[in-house]
């Protein structure tokens, strides 16, 4: 039973009350799908510790090449930022398609991460731009990678009941690199895709140095298309690459039937589709 | 002859929207009463169960529960919570299968037990403390399988296994002669959806029971009057000590509460009367999409016989609705589908044959269009390949078929007008016609489409149910006049509308004119609003009081004035002569002077509406991505013969609302049921109703062919916005791609699969 | 459950409320301080009739928690206008028909102001991502998307003035 709410100041601060209240208290931002699962019964927890009012984890920037987005930071500002358009755009078309906009006014790109849903728009984009996440727990700050941070649907390896997930960073795209996030969804605005791709990939000349293709949802959680990328890497982009590529992406998603959001056979015959658009938006934007 | 009119026919402001943009409507949601308790109901997790044992003590036991309602401690009197009671026309019955209660579930979200207390979550830990034994029975989903020997019996039924009511036969002149004198014969059968109304307030009511017993119950009904019958008849009380009224806005209605809202009603009045106290209860969103009332799915089969100059010979419709648990409105809609999809065109030898059939779903009942946009979908896709078959434009084929005033058709009262080819032509104009069946972008992975499709429906429902009308018109003292309906006002403009007629009708200013609506106390009984009936037979009522008061004013008058009652006429609020131009008297001047003498005018209106075709004809342009199969609408256009638009821009917004609720029967709108009978699109997340980013250009385009039964000319206008929007939509993905749809919604994956099966 | 003292301002004036930490914001403002013009139609931030203005942004109140606005600036349908003077977007959703059942009208009048608050030139795509979330069954969007142009433009000529 929800007995307290802190509207912490400091990263400190949220862990001392996350100390207290030993596993039966909680972070969070937004808020906007902990309350949900609260009052559905879902989840359980005597305090939330909001860490909204954190100054620091407000920063959006720039450091030495690495963009950093604080944990408070929501989509909307992810979505109109000028450092994230043009050092990461496809981030921001993610963040720009989550739910509607009074969503994205609360929602945050880190919530968007630790709720660990397999289509979450934003944490799809993140992998793509190899992000990671800065953890703070009282034994010290430690980064991982966002692509480990899922236990199965809906779980995340991160405890937030005693770990606070203070920013994610990726490295900011450079000349030569292009990126993209292609959604099909079954209407313009509140609702979940029926698939997402995202992908960042650097040219070299003519030729794919290296490239991240993320898909969802076509397994528990984002996955990359590891084939598909070896595919590419160090090849010529032709029209006949890119396309057996986007076979190769298709041949490695298990999507499920959702009865709500399409078949798994409809959806694993149109990712090839989706890979190969999200594929060719991202070699346009790298050259 | 047309005649200038002094309000009507004028987009006046809506008298409702200034308190709407201020916040201070009061809707049903909104109302909070001294002591008010909260009620939660406990809900069926089975689609099909017999309620073995139910043990409410500890939810009884738990603090700031005052009431648990169930099957064993409330009313064993059977009602149907439409309003059918009061509209069904003998010899048909009315068909009364259910209990507030009952010891039988027959749905995955049906009424188990409810519960009334101190707070919302104290009435939701309490429903958690209610234990339920259940004996599970055998369940049936579809109605084709529901009709079978060895499925599941949901309620007893005399014409057949699961069917509800009578099965509807229509027939005119001999089809099977018809069909032998046709060059080409088509049959093809459709299959449609669940569509949801998806209003903005859910389903609530709020039961106030006096110490002497009167009753009073606030709620979001749009038929406060049939509603008060109901609940009278289910708690064994005398209609006049039973008060129903809006508070007196709602939030939409779409059909969804024609009688009570789902069971918010008496469930509400239920435990008021357990609890002696107030009780609300108000529908969260996902109880408000699994319990109460759908739009009927089911299978439409449309034979249609031709002569080689595109002329129609006979035509048999038949349909097999599934109307969930419940019947609802399932005996009376098989009805009207039947009847509008035969009387869109002239045909001499025609059929119908149709029913519902009870399942283990949701129950359907009374959406926006009542069985005509199932029909029309099926009626109008059908004509797209006859002359697609035959070479005719779709227009022109239309043209030589279309219904006109003066021919025969199956219904009982006449056609008196149809402004039907001007809404092709105009619409046709609209839309760019004449670029249908041109090859676009071949190069490129979308392709784009033009489609249209015609149809109809009815101004009210007589036919097919009881239909009438009363209303009072008093003049106050100072001259200005107070209407009283019964009918509400969902947000269509019905206070609005109806008022701009009273007005034209006294010859006074809009502004003097003051109205009281949807209550049962202080208005005499009416219908409702449904069946696109307000403005054309409530209006009709309000102008029959209207014109009652003002022929008592003019006679008074005329006595002051030393002349006959026809040399007057009132405008502006002043009584002229119409032969001496200096001879006049102020209506306050008139009133007030009677009042001296002890009289006051009151008049009063009680009609029995007679029906009238509304015509329309739905333009859509689209884009297929041929890739995904994802349509996109990029232009809907709607021309529509309303008759007389009392209040234009009203009118524009119940065409364009439509067309949204059409685009998304289309594309995107349906509840599918997982294999056992659980609901799967449940909340606005999940169910793809339109946002508006998804909404196209909407052009209404208003014709006025007006019908010389309806107040000032007008005709239905509600409910037709959507009725042939999904056939012009489907009919536009066959000019862009060249395939057929015989079912509805057109979602990606639907359109892929087709385009894989051409490949 | 233990109550706190919740500190906001609300439609310009501040204000103190006790609160329990479950609450949300639809239910402080509907069930505690009577503003029943911000309307609650799905209570999951599915449908946007709660929609409020929360420190000059758009949100869905049912599913913010009421501690966290705590010191935060809140606006509702009540503070925006009065009969004798309407805000520009009540002005034009009221003359040109944009309000059918009005269940949506309060949420979509404050996603619609917290869009011209910022921008007075807006394109049809940029009230078309503002009001996205706001869910009308009624009207088809066309006129209230005509309505919150039409009032982006009387409020740009006041503002040339």
């Amino acid at each position: 039973m929800l007995k307290d709410y802190v509207l912490a100041t400091s990263v400190a601060e949220a862990l001392e009350v996350l100390k207290t209240y030993d596993g039966k208290a909680r972070v969070i931002a937004g808020g906007t799908d902990v309350l949900l699962d609260l009052n559905a019964g879902k989840l359980s927890v005597d305090c939330l510790v909001d860490v909204t009012r954190v100054a620091e984890l407000k920063k959006l920037e720039n450091m030495a090449g690495q963009i950093v987005i604080g944990a408070a930071v929501t989509h909307s500002e992810v979505k109109k930022s000028d450092l994230i358009q043009s050092n990461a755009p496809l981030l921001a078309d993610a963040s720009g398609s989550v739910g509607s906009l009074q969503i994205r006014n609360t929602a945050t790109v880190v919530g968007n991460v630790l709720n660990a849903q397999p289509a979450a728009d934003a944490a799809v984009a993140l992998v793509a731009l190899g992000a990671e996440v800065e953890i703070q727990d009282p034994s010290g700050t430690t980064y991982r990678p966002v692509q480990e941070l899922y236990a199965g649907v809906g779980k995340t390896t991160i405890d937030c009941t005693r770990q606070v997930v203070t920013a994610v960073k990726f490295p900011a795209l450079k000349p030569g690199q292009g990126s993209s996030f292609v959604r099909l969804a079954q209407r313009g605005a509140l609702a979940l895709p029926m698939l997402n791709v995202a992908v960042v990939l650097s040219l070299q000349e003519e030729k794919i140095e290296w490239v991240r293709i993320v898909m969802a949802p076509v397994a528990p959680q984002p996955l990359r298309a590891s084939m598909a990328e070896k595919v590419l890497q160090g090849q010529v982009v032709t029209t006949e690459l890119i396309s057996s590529a986007a076979k190769a992406a298709c041949a490695e998603s298990s999507p499920r039937d959702s009865a709500i959001r399409g078949s798994a056979e409809y959806r694993k015959e149109v990712l090839e589709v989706i890979v190969r658009r999200a594929l060719e938006k991202a070699l346009a934007a790298a050259q | 002859m047309k005649k200038d009119y002094a309000v009507v026919g004028k987009s006046v402001r809506k008298l409702d929207a200034m308190e709407k943009a201020l916040g201070t409507a009061t809707y049903t949601t909104d109302i909070r009463l001294p002591g008010m308790l909260y009620g939660k109901v406990l809900r069926s997790p089975h689609p099909h169960a017999k309620i073995v044992k139910i043990d409410t003590h500890k939810a009884e036991a738990l603090p700031g529960v005052m009431a648990v309602a169930t099957h064993l401690n409330t009313s064993k009197v059977k009602f149907n919570t439409s309003a059918t009671s009061t509209f069904t026309i003998p010899p048909l019955q009315p068909v009364e299968d259910q209990y507030i209660f009952d010891s039988v579930v027959r749905y995955v979200g049906d009424e188990v037990a409810a519960v009334a207390a101190v707070s919302k979550s104290v009435a939701e830990a309490a429903l958690k403390l209610i234990e339920v034994e259940y004996q599970l029975l055998p369940a049936v989903y579809d109605p084709i399988e529901g009709m079978q020997k060895g499925a599941p019996e949901i309620h007893h039924c005399e014409v057949g296994k699961n069917i509800p009511g009578e099965k509807i036969h229509i027939e005119m002149g001999d089809v099977e002669k018809g069909f032998a004198e046709a060059d080409y014969v088509f049959e093809h059968t459709f299959k449609l959806p669940v569509q949801k109304q998806a209003q903005l307030e859910t389903q609530a009511a709020v039961a106030q029971v006096a110490v002497d017993g009167k009753v009073t119950v606030w709620s979001t009904t749009q038929t406060p009057h049939p509603t008060r019958r109901i609940l009278a008849t289910i708690f064994s009380l005398p209609y006049s000590k039973v008060r129903v009224l809006n508070p007196p806005y709602i939030g939409g209605g779409f059909g969804v509460r024609i009688g009570l809202s789902a069971k918010a009603e008496p469930i509400a009045l239920a435990l008021a009367m357990l609890a002696k106290k107030p009780v609300k209860v108000v529908y969260d969103r996902k109880e408000d999409f699994t319990s109460s009332d759908t739009r009927h799915s089911g299978y439409i089969t449309v034979k249609t016989g031709v002569k080689k100059d595109g002329i129609f010979t006979s035509r048999k419709i038949s349909a097999t609705l599934n109307t969930g648990a419940y019947c609802s409105w399932g005996a009376e809609l098989p009805g009207v589908l039947g009847a509008m999809g035969l009387s869109l065109y002239y045909c001499p030898n025609q059929m119908y044959d149709g029913h519902s059939v009870y399942t283990n779903i949701t129950p359907a009942g009374a959406m926006r269009g009542f069985g005509s946009p199932q029909a029309i979908y099926a009626v109008e896709s059908q004509m797209d390949i006859i002359a697609d078959e035959l070479g005719f434009d779709p227009i022109e084929i239309r043209r030589k078929n279309i219904m006109r005033p003066g021919k025969d058709w199956v219904l009982p009262y006449p056609c008196l007008s149809s402004g039907l080819e001007e809404c092709m032509d105009r619409g046709a104009a609209e839309i760019d016609w004449q670029r249908r069946g041109k090859p676009t972008q071949q190069h490129s992975t979308k392709r784009r489409g033009i489609g249209m499709a015609a149809g109809t429906h009815v101004s009210n429902s007589w036919p097919f149910c009881v239909d009438y009308s009363n209303a009072y018109v008093t003049v106050q003292q100072d001259g200005s006049i107070h209407l009283a309906s019964g009918v509400p006002d969902m947000g269509t403009g019905t206070i609005t509308t109806l008022s701009q007629m009273a007005a034209e009708v006294m010859g006074v200013a809009l502004d003097q004119v003051g109205i009281t609506i949807a209550d049962t106390e202080s208005t005499p009984f009416e219908i409702g609003s449904h069946a696109s009936r307000t403005c054309y037979a409530s209006g009709t009522a309000v102008v029959a009081a209207a014109e009652d008061a003002k022929k008592q004013i003019l006679e008074d008058a005329a006595k002051t004035l030393n002349t006959s009652p026809e040399d007057l006429y009132i405008a502006d609020g002043i009584v002229y002569s119409l032969s001496n131009a200096e001879l006049n008297i102020p209506l306050s001047k008139v009133a007030v002077e009677a009042h001296l003498r002890g009289k006051q005018f009151i008049g009063v209106g009680r009609i029995i509406p007679k029906n009238a075709p509304p015509y329309l004809a739905h333009f859509a342009k689209v884009e297929v991505d041929i890739e995904t199969g994802k349509v996109t609408v990029l232009k809907m256009v709607a021309a529509h013969d309303v008759g007389k638009a009392i209040n234009p821009v009203i009118v524009e917004g119940q065409l364009e609302g439509g067309l949204a609720m059409g685009l998304g029967y289309a594309i995107s709108e349906e509840i599918k049921f997982d294999g056992k009978g659980t609901p799967l699109n449940d909340g606005f997340h999940k169910y793809m109703l339109p946002t508006a980013v998804d909404i196209p250009e909407l052009k209404a385009i208003i014709v006025e062919a007006n019908d010389p039964s309806g107040p000032f000319g007008a005709k239905g206008v509600g409910e037709t916005g959507l009725i042939a929007t999904a056939a012009a939509i489907s009919n536009a993905v066959y000019d862009a791609l060249g395939i057929r749809f015989f079912e509805i919604p057109l979602t990606e994956e639907r359109v892929y699969k087709a385009l894989k099966e051409r490949k | 459950m233990q109550k706190k003292v919740l500190q906001f301002k609300l439609n310009g004036e501040s204000l103190a409320v006790l609160v329990s930490p479950a609450d949300t914001l639809v239910d402080v403002l509907r069930d505690q301080l009577g503003l029943t013009g911000t309307k609650k139609g799905c209570g999951k931030g599915e449908c946007g009739a709660c929609t409020v203005i929360m420190n000059g942004k758009s949100v869905n109140s049912c599913i913010i928690p009421a501690l966290q606005v705590m010191d935060a600036e809140i606006e509702t349908i009540e503070g925006i206008g009065k009969p004798e003077k309407l805000h520009p977007l009540q002005e034009s959703f009221i003359d040109l028909g944009a309000i059918q059942c009005g269940f949506c009208t309060p949420g979509m009048i404050m996603s619609a102001k917290a869009l011209l608050d910022i921008n007075l030139s807006p394109t049809t795509a940029d009230i078309k991502e503002a009001i996205a979330g706001n869910i009308c069954r009624c009207t088809g969007y066309t006129k209230i998307e005509e309505a919150v142009l039409a009032a982006a433009d009387k409020m740009k000529i006041k503002e040339d003035r």
